[in-house]
């Protein structure tokens, strides 16, 4: 199933490319290429590509949690809403509450409804500009670390350990290198949700009270402050709407007959119908600025918070570890070189190890055979033999280009020689083939006695190698013959 | 057009398997100094998706040649049809075991597969190959001869000789040590056995380049991530108590110098498995962290806000206090208060920042300090890094699936030194950002990785190795 939600399916496809990590490639290769081709359409939306891909691969592997994200998201997001909703009714009811004894204080409905909401999104601009301007970027990362929307991390607390891990893999800072932007403008989405249900709640407040009730606003300051001035000032900030709602810009009289002073609460007190109408004319600049300096910036920056969330989490899902592998096994084709089946290995029986003469000397009178044509001096070849006890008595060949016909006629002059013992002498680069084994068995059963066979190895220019005489002496160990021994001509290198 | 199929066949223990491995890429091949290891025939196809460009045999060596040609040439016939009669061998002979595998390897080559025949160019010439060279110039097969140099001597010329007898193609080739160009040139030659074998083949050559390219690319992408963690890599530890005595600074200095060798030997282990190494043996030196003092003490207060985050906060709030006051006077204080409320915020909160840590709510302090060590702060310690990722990489892409002895990593060669101005530019740009951590990580990433990709494709007299 695949979620309409990104977080959930970034959530889904973090943990399918965890537990995909102890795949084995092969198979991981075969299915996302598969996948892949079939979702050719969407090669160049990578986003897209890989949610499809969450959509087609197997489900076994993995726990699919993010749905339970998805709710603890929405969760939080229905909780903000309540909250904003209540603290901006629980405010407004407060700043605009009214017995009839005093008027409302514009300055101070202005302070509390108004100017903060300027500066916060000030700060929030601030926050967001692109990090390239020297020195700010410490009071940038203060700004985003007093987010508010970060407590929302602190209330997912309240909830099941499940869903709770799930969501968050969003601020979690393993993933900071793919999940950052996202997680920055998650958080900002969240206090833009708050502060705009913050507003209706606000609005809300403020219609109930005007309409079910009669509100009479006025000015008072301490400050030195004639009424000209304060005009001034509320038609600056009236400028955004005084062309499309003239109404609702405060007019020099209104201003002047709306300042009052506490000393002067007596008169308020008294003060016919038409003054109570008049000064109930404030309603449409309050609700006006609200919406002007509060209501429309929270609807704005709510929605830029939402599709830059949306788009750096669609932009990470491509960038989670293991996401771009996956992207170039769909996108790639699927090359195989190796072999589909496992390989039959010959087990080798190493059987017994090869004795030495108990005398150190073998103290034979041999007939030596040189095996394929070793190039060996047979003068030379019967010397060094000398030196370990095995005396000449003739010198055959057999093996390389003579036929096997021949090789049997060898054996048949040996038996008939009747030696002490059998030398023959082999290229010790060359492995023991078969026909050799089939040659000495064959002087075995042809000889018909149990002589001593030592194979002497003869290592050429470059000697004999410790790794060609276990070559030998692990295949010869094949023979089980108790009698066959091998020995080196020259030294072992 | 039929599908190329190769087969390798010559005298056990010659690197059949070694040249197999190796172009197949695949370490499964078993290799071993016993003689008759191969005993029966495996296929190794090269599919791009699903489609077989060409396929290798790997075939088991010549065990009674001289037995199995004495058989053939006393069959009547003329030369004509010689390769009836290996093909009569073939079929009398299936079910003898005498004989299994001088069948087994004739099979795929009467199939219509060419011979790449297979010797040691390190070993002299012998008599008893004549035999089987013979029997393969029976079949009547386009062939080519490998010399595989296994050992240190050199016997290529004698061998040259006499496979220019028998083979009209005769190249030299090292099953452990050829790199990816040498492998492609091998199997363009394989095209010049059989013209219509060609196309294929260059399309198969033409794939492996691209799948190169694309390994590449990836390994870039892991050791730029790799490379970007270390370098941003921090390791907090809360404090108890004023100062942080030499054991607790120890211990937070092994725990980081842990994750820096774990990151770099999961990035070795990934750039591995790119390249098909799956169960490769590698020793290397870790990581040293260089002569630095890492550690930065620090006051962390009201829920993990730093002391500069605390100053400027304080700044911002006393700047908005003040300006209040400057908006109240409609601008006649000329931000004065602005301006002095900034002051007055920012300096309050540098003095009050340890007291304030101190306050206990609930039994629990606001703040207090944490010893940290990183990021690494040494500007050569990227490059290290970068170095030691490079070289293993090229140690790995070069590499044949037939060199089955650990991986050696030693010094690296320097020639990161030799960079131009420019590319060092670029990268300690990068490297900036990152230890600065002010731009999104991904987008630096990228940026290294493609940085990374070019270092890669210098030309191969740049990059030095070190013999492993």
């Amino acid at each position: 199933m695949t979620h309409s939600s990104l977080i959930g399916d970034l959530i889904d496809l973090n943990a399918a490319l965890k537990s995909d990590r102890s795949t084995d490639s092969e198979e991981k290769k075969q299915r996302d290429r598969s996948i892949g081709q079939a979702l050719q359409q969407q090669r160049n939306n990578p986003a897209r590509q890989l949610r499809g891909w969450l959509d087609q691969a197997s489900t076994g592997a993995w726990q699919r949690d993010g749905h339970h994200a998805v709710q603890l998201y929405h969760v939080l997001c229905v909780i903000l809403v309540f909250a904003g909703l209540a603290s901006g009714w629980g405010l407004a009811r407060a700043v605009l509450y009214y017995t009839g004894n005093a008027p409302i204080n514009i300055v101070n409905a202005l302070g509390l409804l108004v100017l903060p909401q300027i500066l916060l999104l000030l700060f929030w601009l601030l926050a967001i500009i692109p990090n390239r301007i020297p020195l700010l970027g410490s009071l940038q990362s203060a700004l985003r670390f007093l987010n508010p929307g970060r407590l929302t991390r602190h209330l997912a607390r309240l909830f099941p350990a499940r869903s709770r891990q799930s969501l968050s893999l969003v601020w979690d800072t393993e993933y900071t290198t793919a999940l950052a932007p996202a997680t920055r403008w998650l958080f900002s989405f969240w206090s833009q949700l708050f502060a705009f249900c913050f507003n209706i709640g606000v609005l809300l407040a403020a219609f109930y009270m005007i309409s079910f009730s009669d509100l009479a606003f006025a000015w008072s300051t301490t400050l030195n402050l004639d009424s000209t001035t304060f005009h001034h000032m509320l038609s600056a900030l009236s400028w955004p709407w005084h062309t499309l709602f003239p109404d609702a810009v405060p007019s020099p009289e209104l201003v002047e007959i709306s300042r009052y002073y506490r000393l002067d609460e007596a008169s308020f007190g008294t003060a016919d119908s038409r003054l109570a109408v008049q000064l109930s004319q404030w309603w449409p600049f309050l609700v006006s600025a609200i919406i002007c300096y509060g209501f429309i910036p929270r609807l704005l920056t709510l929605f830029v918070s939402w599709l830059r969330f949306r788009h750096h989490l669609a932009h990470a899902l491509p960038r989670l570890p293991g996401s771009p592998e996956l992207l170039a096994r769909m996108n790639s084709p699927l090359i195989s070189t190796s072999a589909p089946r496992p390989e039959n290995v010959a087990e080798i029986d190493t059987g017994n190890d090869f004795g030495a003469p108990e005398s150190g000397s073998y103290a034979l009178k041999c007939a030596v055979i040189d095996w394929s044509g070793t190039g060996v001096n047979a003068a030379s070849a019967a010397k060094q033999l000398q030196t370990m006890g095995i005396s000449c008595l003739d010198f055959m060949m057999a093996g390389g280009i003579r036929s096997t016909a021949q090789d049997n006629a060898t054996i048949v002059s040996l038996c008939n020689l009747k030696p002490e013992g059998v030398a023959v002498i082999v290229k010790s680069w060359e492995p023991p083939l078969l026909e050799f084994l089939d040659f000495i068995q064959n002087i075995r059963a042809q000889c018909n006695r149990q002589q001593p066979i030592i194979i002497l190895l003869w290592g050429g220019r470059d000697g004999v190698s410790g790794l060609d005489r276990e070559t030998w002496q692990l295949t010869l160990r094949q023979l089980k013959d108790p009698d066959l021994h091998i020995e080196s001509m020259g030294s072992v290198q | 057009m039929t599908t190329p199929l190769f087969a390798i066949v010559g005298h056990p223990n010659k690197g059949k398997s070694s040249i197999v491995s190796t172009l197949a890429q695949d370490e499964s091949v078993a290799i071993s100094p016993i003689p008759g290891t191969t005993v029966d025939n495996r296929y190794y196809p090269m599919q791009v998706d699903g489609e077989t460009l060409y396929a290798l045999v790997d075939t088991p060596g010549f065990q009674r040649a001289r037995a199995a040609l004495e058989w053939m040439q006393k069959q009547p016939g003329s030369s004509v049809d010689r390769a009836n009669i290996v093909r009569m061998f073939v079929e009398e002979h299936h079910d003898d075991h005498r004989f299994a595998a001088e069948c087994s390897l004739l099979t795929p080559i009467l199939d219509g597969a060419g011979i790449l025949y297979v010797i040691d160019g390190s070993r002299p010439f012998g008599e008893e190959y004549e035999a089987e060279m013979e029997i393969l110039r029976w079949t009547g097969q386009p062939s080519l001869a490998l010399i595989n140099m296994i050992g240190d001597s050199d016997y290529s010329e004698e061998w040259n000789n006499a496979l220019g007898q028998y083979f009209r193609i005769v190249r030299i080739f090292d099953a452990m040590t050829a790199d990816f160009d040498r492998r492609i040139q091998l199997l363009l030659a394989f095209g010049q056995i059989r013209e219509e074998w060609r196309e294929s083949l260059e399309k198969a050559v033409q794939v492996l380049q691209q799948e190169q390219q694309r390994r590449r690319k990836l390994s870039a992408r892991m050791m730029a991530e790799t490379i970007s963690r270390m370098v941003s890599y921090t390791c907090q530890r809360r404090l108890k108590g004023d100062g942080a005595g030499n054991a607790v600074r120890d211990s937070l200095q092994q725990a980081y110098k842990r994750e820096l060798t774990s990151m770099e030997q999961q990035c070795r282990n990934e750039v591995e498995q790119i390249y098909n190494h799956k169960h490769l043996e590698r020793h290397e030196a870790h990581v040293q962290l260089l002569a630095e003092d890492l550690f930065a003490e620090q006051t962390w207060v009201l829920f993990g806000l730093t002391q500069q985050q605390l100053i400027t906060t304080g700044a911002l709030g006393g700047a908005a206090t003040g300006g209040i006051i400057d908006l109240a006077v409609g601008g006649a204080s000329l931000f004065l208060g602005a301006g002095i409320g900034a002051m007055i915020g920012g300096v309050s909160a540098w003095v009050t920042t340890d007291r304030i840590a101190d306050i206990k709510i609930l039994g629990l302090p606001l703040g207090g300090k944490q010893l940290s060590i990183g990021p690494m702060r040494n500007i050569n310690f990227p490059y290290v890094v970068l170095g030691r990722a490079l070289y293993h990489h090229s140690m790995i892409e070069d590499r044949t699936h037939a060199h089955r002895a650990p991986l050696e990593l030693k010094q690296p060669p320097a020639w990161l030194q030799t960079l131009d101005t420019d590319r060092r530019k670029q990268l300690e740009k990068i490297f900036v950002k990152l230890r600065r951590q002010e731009t999104p990580h991904s987008d630096l990433v990228d940026a290294l990785a493609d940085r990374i990709q070019q270092l890669m494709e210098r030309p191969a007299s740049q990059t030095t190795k070190t013999p492993s």
